[in-house]
């Protein structure tokens, strides 16, 4: 086995100590001369027409600058309308409760939402749905104007998969659907010695970063550019997308991803349009930041599911059939993510036979956007409940019928792709090894209450994106590393650790910088679980540049070929030998000094990726349950996850720990509540509850490393899968503990009270 | 939430709107500034006095992003009005490092992997202090009181308590 | 159907408003009555500041108490009993070793509301009169039969903590009354409360459901005084008399405790809303309220 010197280390992060001690800015921090403060009128309808609106009254209020509506705005080709990016500002409809529909620019924001009071709009209500269910029925009133082709060009980012969703011809909420489809469900249900039926609900859910939504725009009328602060995962796909909307040149336009406070796939393009138009049509800078309220109510949470799962297994484990239909409600605007969804249903096991239909729903709900692992803990939880039920009905072992069907390199996705090196296995070995599983018959409860313990599992594909990176050696024998990707969780670090490994160097001689879209090397989204996998690869590859390149000067310099050259320690030198050697730091001095000969070390890492590398992870959680009340504590949590090769294992303990507590989130609180006109009742942090320091236990991790065959030194993505199993892996423990099972996340103390007859 | 009403209520003018001045000793530097009354400290701390490390997450004292010690009790200060803080001593994240030293608290943060996105961190190294500073040895439980009302959504809390208790020691 | 419609909508700033402080409640009072109904009294500002935020509360006058010293502090009664400033914060009166001792109900009230951020704001005085239905307050300050000293343009009243509430939000005082205290009789021995609440999360959150009771035994071991009171499964917080009836005279068991249950439920008329249908409140009050008599009577019988 390879022994490295950095990577693979626990290390803190290196970018400094900005976040500690409250010097980071954040997009909400920046602060222009003459900056106007935006607020956005939104719909009280979920579905209505605009019939007009008057904004004589509120143009007029002190401090206002300029009232903007849909009249006021660029005109997007009819084919963009799909998308909601290019909907800025209702029009002539509004589709779901809390769209905006006017925009007012104050000199501060008290006077800016002063005059929302006072902007006049008269609707005329439509008929709207809200439930996936109803609007698939035949009679289903029409959850908006038809949409056109399907632009998903930001889902993309997430999870890169080989197919294409179909698209209805006729006119429906159902705007696009997947099949996959395996042997024949029917012998395959035939020969089962257990077939469990059911339906599985999980609510809509916001992906719960701390940080609103923020922007700052300003527009230079004179040189015409436009630069935007902003809290995104993607600034190039921003900019990107900027130039496209509104046709600006990508050379004018300058996005600078600040800190980011959280994004978690919700924060990739939303506020940024809006504000660069803004910025354009007043030519002074636009703040545009949601308030918590605006974001519970008008960005873009994750959806609502509902799976019909069919699924058979024979006594001694072996699974047989699957057959489901999975149906997102995509709200107002198509982005569900239906493909991915399909495949992961029937992804984890072999199943010989299955049968998957899936779907995305228009409702009058707010568009969704991406999530951790969008659409992935949807169906986990429908399948590795049904698992966990299969098992009990044969009593077999719940970990033991996963770990004699579980997928390995070489099985076909439902999708007929092919899975490279996987670890499901291994992280079902880590859960059977942990403690919380190996004494799960043993520890007592607390009187009163009943215990139990569950498990599941959850995969991700990744996502694939093109990236490049600059390796710079600088006069003093240190070294810049220029990345385009936006840090959220301690990336820059891992990269850090890339280039001292590569380069032989002490870690406190490399600084990692993220430029913005006008100084850094291209990089995609931070998404995806795939900056790490794509941008670190760049980053090796410009490091590797880098050594190749000393090498080059080295060997000129002592009159030596590459290849009798020794890299130790800060010095190269012929076969070992000190007379015959030259240090790091004169390299630098002969490249950059006055007069060097030798050019500038500028080392070059670009690459495409082509080859995902699918994270898995195992949970086991260990619950109590108070019969009484419903009331579900957890008491003790096990994650397991492959992360191919922990580059930085604390950070990879991180993103399992964060990711297994937004599962937990899922499993037990986390439900946007909407009235019977679709308005969101719970737009607060009290009343949409994310779990507290007190709701949650101490999270054990126990990473595994099965290479991947593409990412650096075989990493594969990390920030995903973790959230993937925590509602099945509840879902489960509760059973084991009660005996009931409750179909429909959250598991709140009135479904459980339900779900046992009590209520 | 939100409420659709047919009130025609007209808002008050700009210029009704009467000053006040408040005098606060932050991090330990006097600082007097005029504002408003309708403004919260988090408000006038951030975009007056332009120390924005104190985050807004929700503004109804749900998350704690904009924690800050105020006379030495550890608040919300989405929820104070500037001129109820008048005369008081505050403390910010700023404040927490002394003479160009970290806190320990702020040291151990970082050693211990427990700072993510960090749009958390103000306020959680704040609760952690107003912790230490009464009760220097807290049990778990204690701890993870202490933080209850401080959200993160990154880590999932065990590194931040690991790193309070290692402050702690 | 064309519906001509404004929206308020949640914001995070508030309205304008002017702002006073005095430094003696008769110097609030007399500002109260300046200012007539457009005025509100700030104490902490937990409730307060999120209502002019986002309920579309917008005071022309606020009137803060925060530099009101009289206003603050828990002292002991001559009788015995225990006079409670109503600036007093939550964390101090959760603190205080006498409520912790002879009151345990109220500092389980106090010191389970909010967070600990909250609970350095909130006032004792400032949960009581937002009268909302689930203040953890309210129902420990019931079974003590404590009453709250009001001081009014007329002069000075007191008047029963349970007689204050009128309805979600609203409260029996007049127009620019303040309330200024608390006062606790003494607590005869033998006697053990305790208060329970149901949220969805562990803490920061609003009580589905808040029981509370005071059980005071005879010298035989039964039951000599009961009470009960519940928060939030009716407009306002609810004495449930006949449980407490149905207690006194008999000999503590499960049985009995179970019965009081099933008679506080009878008394309750929940909502449905956010955090629960009133079905499943209807069902927690018989379940807490069978077990806060069980830890109640743990108490009593120390």
């Amino acid at each position: 086995m390879t022994t490295y010197t950095t990577v693979g280390k626990p290390i803190p992060r290196v970018e400094g100590t900005h976040k500690v001690t409250g010097n980071s800015t954040y997009a909400a921090d920046v602060q222009l001369p003459g900056m106007l403060h935006c607020k956005l009128l939104r719909s009280p309808y979920a579905h209505a027409k605009i019939v007009s609106i008057d904004t004589t009254k509120a143009a007029a209020h002190a401090g206002v600058e300029r009232i903007v509506t849909a009249d006021d705005l660029p005109e997007f080709e009819a084919r963009y309308m799909s998308n909601r990016a290019y909907n800025l500002l209702a029009g002539e409809e509004v589709v779901f409760h809390g769209q905006p529909v006017a925009a007012v620019l104050a000199t501060d924001a008290t006077a800016a939402e002063e005059a929302l009071e006072l902007i006049d709009a008269v609707y005329e209500e439509l008929p709207a749905v809200f439930d996936p269910l109803d609007a698939m029925r035949d009679d289903a009133p029409p959850a908006r104007a038809p949409v056109g082709e399907i632009d998903r060009s930001e889902s993309k980012g997430h999870v890169t998969v080989e197919v294409e969703e179909e698209q209805s011809d006729k006119p429906s909420n159902v705007v696009s659907q997947t099949k996959f489809s395996r042997g024949d469900v029917e012998a395959g249900f035939a020969e089962s010695d257990v077939v469990v039926e059911r339906t599985w609900r999980s609510a809509m859910m916001h992906q719960g970063y701390i940080e609103p939504h923020a922007t700052v725009a300003s527009y230079d009328p004179i040189s015409e550019e436009l630069t935007i602060w902003t809290a995104t995962q993607g600034q190039f796909f921003v900019r990107d997308q900027i130039s496209r909307m509104l046709r600006i040149p990508e050379t004018k336009i300058r996005v600078i991803g600040t800190e980011l406070g959280g994004g978690f796939g919700g924060k990739i393009f939303l506020t940024q349009s809006l504000a660069a138009v803004l910025t354009r049509i007043t030519s002074r800078p636009v703040k545009l930041v949601f308030s918590r309220s605006d974001d519970l109510v008008g960005a873009n949470p994750a959806g609502q599911c509902v799976v019909d799962l069919k699924t058979g297994m024979k006594n001694d484990g072996t699974v047989t059939a699957l057959q489901t239909k999975v149906i997102y409600n995509s709200g107002a605007y198509p982005g569900a993510p239906v493909v991915i969804g399909a495949i992961l249903i029937g992804g984890y096991y072999k199943f010989p036979n299955l049968e998957i239909e899936a779907c995305e729903v228009l409702t009058n709900k707010v568009s969704v956007g991406a999530i951790r692992a969008p659409g992935a803990h949807n169906v986990t939880l429908a399948i590795e409940s049904q698992m966990d039920m299969m098992a009990r009905e044969l009593e077999r072992d719940p970990l033991d019928v996963r770990m004699q069907n579980a997928v390995e390199a070489g099985d076909e996705m439902p999708s007929k792709a092919v899975y490279s090196s996987i670890g499901l296995k291994e992280c079902l070995k880590a859960v059977q090894d942990s403690e919380i599983w190996r004494d799960r018959n043993e520890r007592p409860a607390t009187p009163g209450k009943r215990r139990g313990v569950g498990i599941a599992v959850g995969g991700w594909l990744g996502g694939l994106q093109p990236a490049g990176a600059h390796v710079e050696l600088n006069g003093d024998g240190t070294l810049n590393v220029i990345v385009g990707s936006n840090d959220i969780t301690g990336t820059n670090t891992s990269f850090a650790q890339i280039v001292a490994e590569e380069l032989a160097v002490p870690l406190d001689m490399v600084n990692v910088v993220t430029g913005d879209t006008k100084t850094a090397p291209f990089a995609g989204m931070s998404a995806g679980s795939k900056t790490l996998f794509t941008v670190g690869r760049a980053v090796k590859a410009a490091a590797e540049d880098v050594r190749s390149q000393l090498l080059g000067v080295a060997a000129e310099r002592l009159q030596a070929k590459v290849e009798e050259l020794e890299w130790k320690d800060g010095v190269i030198s012929v076969g070992g030998d000190a007379e015959k050697s030259i240090k790091f730091r004169q390299l630098a001095g002969i490249t950059t000094g006055f007069g060097a000969q030798y050019p500038p070390v500028i080392g070059r890492g670009a690459i495409s990726a082509r080859q995902q590398a699918p994270g898995f992870t195992a949970q086991v959680a260990e619950v109590e349950v108070d019969e009484e009340t419903g009331e579900v504590t957890l008491l003790r949590w096990g994650i397991a996850q492959d992360a191919g090769f922990a580059i930085n294992p604390l950070s990879v303990a991180g993103q399992m720990q964060g990711g297994a507590t937004q599962g937990m989130g899922i499993a037990l609180w986390e439900e946007m509540l909407h009235d019977e006109g679709g308005r969101l009742i719970n737009d607060g942090l009290l009343d949409y509850r994310m779990p507290t320091a007190l709701d949650v236990p101490n999270i054990e991790t126990y990473i595994v490393e099965v290479p991947s065959e593409d990412g650096p030194y075989g990493a594969r993505g990390v920030g995903e899968p973790s959230i993937i199993p925590g509602a099945a892996a509840v879902g489960n423990a509760i059973e084991d503990a009660i005996g009931v099972r409750v179909a429909e996340a959250p598991f709140t103390p009135e479904r459980i009270l339900r779900a046992m007859g009590k209520i | 939430m939100t409420t659709a009403e047919t009130t025609t209520e007209t808002p008050r003018e700009a210029s009704a709107l009467e000053k006040v001045t408040v005098r606060y000793t932050i991090n330990g530097e006097q600082r007097e500034v005029e504002i408003a009354p309708n403004r919260t400290l988090l408000e006038v701390v951030r975009d007056e006095l332009r120390l924005t490390g104190a985050k807004e997450g929700c503004g109804t004292g749900d998350c704690g992003a904009c924690s800050m010690i105020v006379d030495g009790k550890l608040i919300t200060s989405c929820l104070m009005l500037a001129p109820q803080a008048d005369g008081s001593e505050i403390t910010t994240i700023e404040g927490v490092a002394q003479d160009g030293k970290l806190h320990p608290l702020q040291q151990q943060f970082i050693d211990h992997g427990a700072v993510q996105c960090g749009f958390c961190i103000p306020g959680m190294i704040l609760a952690g202090k107003a912790l230490l500073d009464s009760n220097p040895a807290p049990s778990e439980l204690e701890i993870r009181e202490a933080i209850a009302g401080n959200l993160c959504r990154c880590t999932g809390y065990t590194k931040i308590v690991e790193a309070i208790a290692a402050a702690a020691d | 159907m064309r519906v001509r419609i404004r929206v308020r909508y949640n914001a995070p700033h508030m309205r304008r408003f002017d702002y006073f402080a005095p430094t003696s409640v008769e110097e609030a009072v007399s500002l109260l009555q300046e200012r007539g109904d457009g005025a509100r009294l700030l104490a902490g500002g937990t409730d307060l500041l999120v209502q002019m935020k986002e309920a579309g509360v917008h005071p022309s006058a606020v009137v803060s108490l925060h530099a009101v010293d009289e206003l603050r502090g828990i002292s002991d009664e001559s009788d015995g009993g225990l006079r409670i400033g109503a600036r007093t914060l939550m964390n101090d009166v959760a603190a205080h070793e006498t409520v912790r001792g002879a009151y345990t109900a109220l500092a389980e009230g106090a010191g389970v509301l909010g967070s600990t951020q909250t609970r350095n704001m909130a006032t004792i005085g400032g949960n009581i009169a937002n009268a909302a239905p689930s203040a953890d307050t309210a129902p420990p300050l019931a079974v003590f039969d404590a009453e709250a000293e009001i001081a009014g343009p007329g002069g000075t009243r007191t008047l029963p903590v349970i007689e204050l509430f009128s309805g979600p939000g609203s409260t029996t005082l007049e127009t620019a009354e303040v309330i200024t205290a608390f006062r606790l009789p003494a607590v005869p021995d033998h006697t053990g409360s305790a208060y329970q609440r149901h949220t969805p999360r562990k803490t920061m959150d609003i009580a589905t459901v808040g029981v509370s009771v005071k059980l005071t035994l005879a010298d035989d071991g039964s039951i000599g005084d009961a009470a009960i009171c519940l928060g939030a499964v009716a407009p306002t917080v609810i004495r449930a008399g006949e449980a407490e009836r149905a207690l006194a005279g008999e000999t503590p068991s499960d049985e009995l405790f179970a019965s009081a249950g099933e008679l506080a439920q009878a008394a309750a008329s929940p909502i449905s809303d956010v955090r629960g249908s009133a079905e499943f409140r209807r069902y927690l009050i018989g379940v807490m309220t069978r077990r806060c008599l069980g830890i109640a009577l743990e108490r009593a019988q120390a």
